[in-house]
């Protein structure tokens, strides 16, 4: 078969396939995740989600358990969002031997409910005095917090401006509030973010009104030698709603966690979909072609398989184990092979039966012959009917185990994301945006090669056809 | 009749049986003893080098099984082979692919004898490939093209990149011909070749197959139901009944002066397109279907459709096949009587 027949073989095969709505859908749920996987890197808002999933350090300046930010949408109380700010406007202003290095990071401010925090992160190298302010829509500015960071060799600088600055806010606050409602104050109960991004007046420590506009954050720092270096610059806008699936309570952004797993449920999928129904077929070919006593005995060793429980044994398996991807992997095939060998067989003895199979016996071929070049080609068409129908069963199965707490720990699935939620209560807490994506994700996956699948089978094994 | 006297016979059979015992249920074998089919129950005969051999009978004479048995598609129960003096009843692999080499098959029904999958160049090619025939591509093109040429088939290179299902029958009849001459073979078992394709075409295929007869000096086994066609086609008929041979001799002959009365119903039923004939049915001696062969009638087989069956032919042992000179052999103990 050359690449014309093939091409023209599959340009029939899919103007019957786009007759099928559910195929369709199937097919473009399949597309859309497989162009998420390929610009996974460019649209994950946290690029090292894959290998930092289980780093809390990673996470730290994340908003914890915040609902999706389009949640703002249906809430008459707009609140700010989880924001990063990394493209500051850099300036160095030369003295005799010292020179003053100035970051400015904009933040335009449009909402009701003020961040939980805004830190400031950078990696510093040297010993250099550090100040950071915020220069308000209103024109005040407010040193928030200055502190020399000695003998840094790379190591990280942050300052979390909602404890750091309670001081200066405390002194905003005394300039501005009246004195009666200072009295409850002090400067420890003091919400510097709340009087960061309210308007300066009076009556800002009962009743504060966000102050919405422009706001600038700038940090200073005077460069006294050459090894003084100051990479990576960056503030964190830690908002109480974050990002487009929110965040869970390690802090972790779900949107990047459902990405990354997006890759493992089709691998998973695919992977153990295609091992096992190349081996399923293969052994139905086999038995239905031998026949007799090796057809006898491996039926045997198909009801072994079939009628062993999948999910008990792979718990088991998975706990004793504690086993990788591909072991759980391993582990499917072992026990999918058998989808499609019933199937196979019948099909494969009504093909032996064929007058061209006693035809290629008559000219000498030999079994492996007759097996691989006449009976196999014609089940390659309901080969991949059946691995598509196959892959949501893997996905479920590696959900299950994950769901568990039995999954691979190094990597990210979408039942894992499900177990943690589960083990923090998310369900009990109401931080539904933690559990209906994972779960929705498993179920629309395996929805769409179900689509996929069932709308092959319809044209490739025309007994099933409706119409 | 031995292959000492007659060293040009190529195929010598002697009294090859095929049984087949059904698959029974483990219940079911417990209860009675198994019913044995007997397909071919004792069948001797000759083939010479060159000759068209015809084995005729109604389905369920056995001629099909004695075709796969002579292929070595089936390993008989019982008998023996002698193929060009070498004993072929039962051969390890090595000698069985060199056999295949030299005895090869035209299949009855031409639609399904090639995997609809393969293009006729393919098809063509499969049995180079399967006895590693020395030669790259474009060697095995000319050797495909020579053979499609043999059979009529013109243009070779168009039909190649065709698919079967592209071909009229008897443009797959004559495909699946030049299939069996790519290897050469000495002899061809051809299962009913034309009885599957339109009337107006059957004799162009005879025709063929008996020009490559002559061209390359095959042998041919040739299997049919078809009086008619084997007169034209064969040199020598063997009428077959229930597994058994009950008839054999020059064609003329058996035609002409049939004496078993089942070569006589045979020829019989054959119908006459004459005018003043057509519309006559004749009036058959036999009646009935041919007896299951897992329930052959004792005494001669045939005694239960036969109209000159007496209780002789009943009770007495069956009789074997006499030669009454010039080849022709009948197994009827009456044949002088009727």
């Amino acid at each position: 078969m050359n690449l014309k027949d093939f091409l023209a073989g599959l340009s029939d095969f899919w103007s019957e396939f786009r007759r099928d709505k559910a195929g369709l859908i199937g097919l473009a749920i399949l597309v859309v995740a497989i162009l998420a996987i390929i610009f996974e890197p460019v649209i994950v808002p946290f690029k090292e989600v894959n290998s930092k999933w289980r780093d809390i350090n990673y996470w730290e300046d994340n908003s914890s358990g915040a609902p999706p930010a389009w949640t703002n949408a249906f809430s008459s109380e707009k609140k700010a969002v989880t924001t990063s700010l990394d493209r500051p406007r850099k300036e160095e202003i030369e003295g005799d031997g010292v020179s003053i290095r100035r970051y400015e990071f904009d933040y335009s401010y449009r909402y009701d409910q003020p961040p939980l925090d805004v830190i400031f992160r950078a990696e510093g190298w040297g010993t250099f005095p550090i100040l950071v302010s915020v220069e308000r829509p209103d024109g005040q500015v407010i040193d928030l917090y200055q502190y020399v960071a000695e003998g840094l060799d790379g190591d990280d600088l942050r300052v979390t401006l909602a404890n750091d600055s309670k001081s200066a806010a405390y002194q905003f606050l005394a300039v501005n509030a009246s004195e009666a409602d200072m009295a409850n104050y002090d400067s420890y109960s003091v919400k510097p973010m709340v009087i960061m991004f309210s308007e300066a007046s009076p009556s800002m420590a009962t009743a504060p009104v966000a102050l919405t506009g422009k706001y600038k954050f700038i940090v200073q720092t005077m460069v006294m030698s050459e090894d003084v270096r100051i990479d990576n610059a960056h503030f964190t806008v830690v908002g109480s709603v974050s990002g487009i699936l929110g965040s869970d309570t390690g802090k972790r952004d779900l949107f990047s966690g459902l990405l990354a797993g997006l890759k493992w449920a089709l691998l998973i999928g695919f992977v153990t979909s295609f091992i096992s129904v190349l081996l399923g077929v293969l052994y139905g070919i086999i038995s239905a072609y031998f026949g007799g006593a090796i057809d006898s005995t491996m039926n045997f060793i198909y009801e072994l398989f079939v009628s062993m429980p999948v999910l008990p044994i792979l718990i088991v398996i998975s706990a004793v184990f504690k086993p990788s991807i591909w072991f759980i992997i391993a582990a499917l095939v072992v026990f999918s092979w058998t989808g499609p060998v019933k199937t196979v067989r019948s099909m494969a003895m009504q093909i032996k039966e064929e007058t061209y199979i006693e035809a290629a016996r008559a000219l000498g071929a030999g079994k492996w012959r007759i097996i691989f070049k006449h009976m196999l080609p014609l089940l390659i068409p309901y080969s991949f009917a059946s691995m598509a129908l196959s892959v949501p069963g893997a996905i479920l199965y590696e959900a299950s185990v994950s769901l568990l707490g039995l999954g691979d720990a190094t990597i990210t699935t979408w039942g894992q994301i499900l177990h943690d939620a589960l083990s923090s209560g998310a369900v009990l807490n109401g931080l539904w945006w933690w559990v209906v994506p994972p779960g929705f994700s498993i179920a629309i996956m395996g929805m769409s090669f179900a689509f996929i699948g069932s709308a092959m089978d319809k044209i490739l094994h025309p007994k099933l056809r409706t119409r | 009749m031995s292959e000492n006297k007659n060293p040009e016979v190529l195929l010598k059979v002697e009294n090859l049986k095929k049984h087949f015992t059904p698959h029974m249920g483990l219940a079911a074998s417990l209860g009675k003893a198994r019913k044995v089919v007997k397909a071919v129950d004792g069948i001797s005969f000759d083939i010479k080098k060159g000759e068209i051999f015809a084995l005729i009978g109604e389905s369920g004479s056995g001629k099909t099984t004695t075709g796969k048995l002579v292929m070595k598609l089936i390993e008989p129960t019982s008998g023996t082979m002698i193929f060009d003096g070498e004993d072929v009843t039962s051969i390890a692999k090595k000698q069985l692919e060199a056999y295949r080499r030299k005895v090869q098959m035209i299949f009855q029904d031409p639609y399904a004898s090639m995997n609809p999958r393969f293009k006729i160049r393919d098809v063509l090619e499969e049995p180079l490939s399967i006895h590693r025939i020395e030669g790259d591509r474009a060697r095995h093109d000319e050797m495909i093209v020579k053979a499609l040429e043999e059979v009529k088939i013109t243009p070779p290179e168009e039909f190649m990149t065709r698919f079967p299902h592209m071909l009229s029958g008897g443009q797959r009849q004559r495909v699946a011909t030049a299939r069996t001459l790519i290897l050469n073979p000495k002899m061809l078992v051809a299962d009913e070749p034309v009885s599957m394709i339109d009337l107006s075409t059957r004799a162009e295929i005879l025709h063929m197959m008996k020009d490559v007869q002559r061209d390359l000096g095959l042998t041919y086994l040739y299997i049919t139901h078809d009086l008619s066609t084997a007169r034209y086609f064969a040199d020598r008929i063997a009428v077959m009944y229930l597994g058994r041979i009950v008839e054999m001799g020059p064609a003329d002959m058996i035609i002409d002066k049939p004496l078993h009365p089942y070569t006589k119903a045979l020829i019989d039923a054959v119908p006459e397109p004459e005018s003043g004939k057509v519309d006559v049915i004749k009036e058959l001696p036999i009646s009935g279907e041919i007896p299951s062969p897992a329930n052959i009638p004792a005494g001669c087989r045939f005694h239960t459709r036969c109209p000159y069956a007496t209780d002789e032919c009943k009770t007495l042992p069956e009789p074997e096949l006499e030669d009454i000179g010039g080849g022709h052999m009948h197994a009827c103990r009456r044949w002088k009587e009727i």
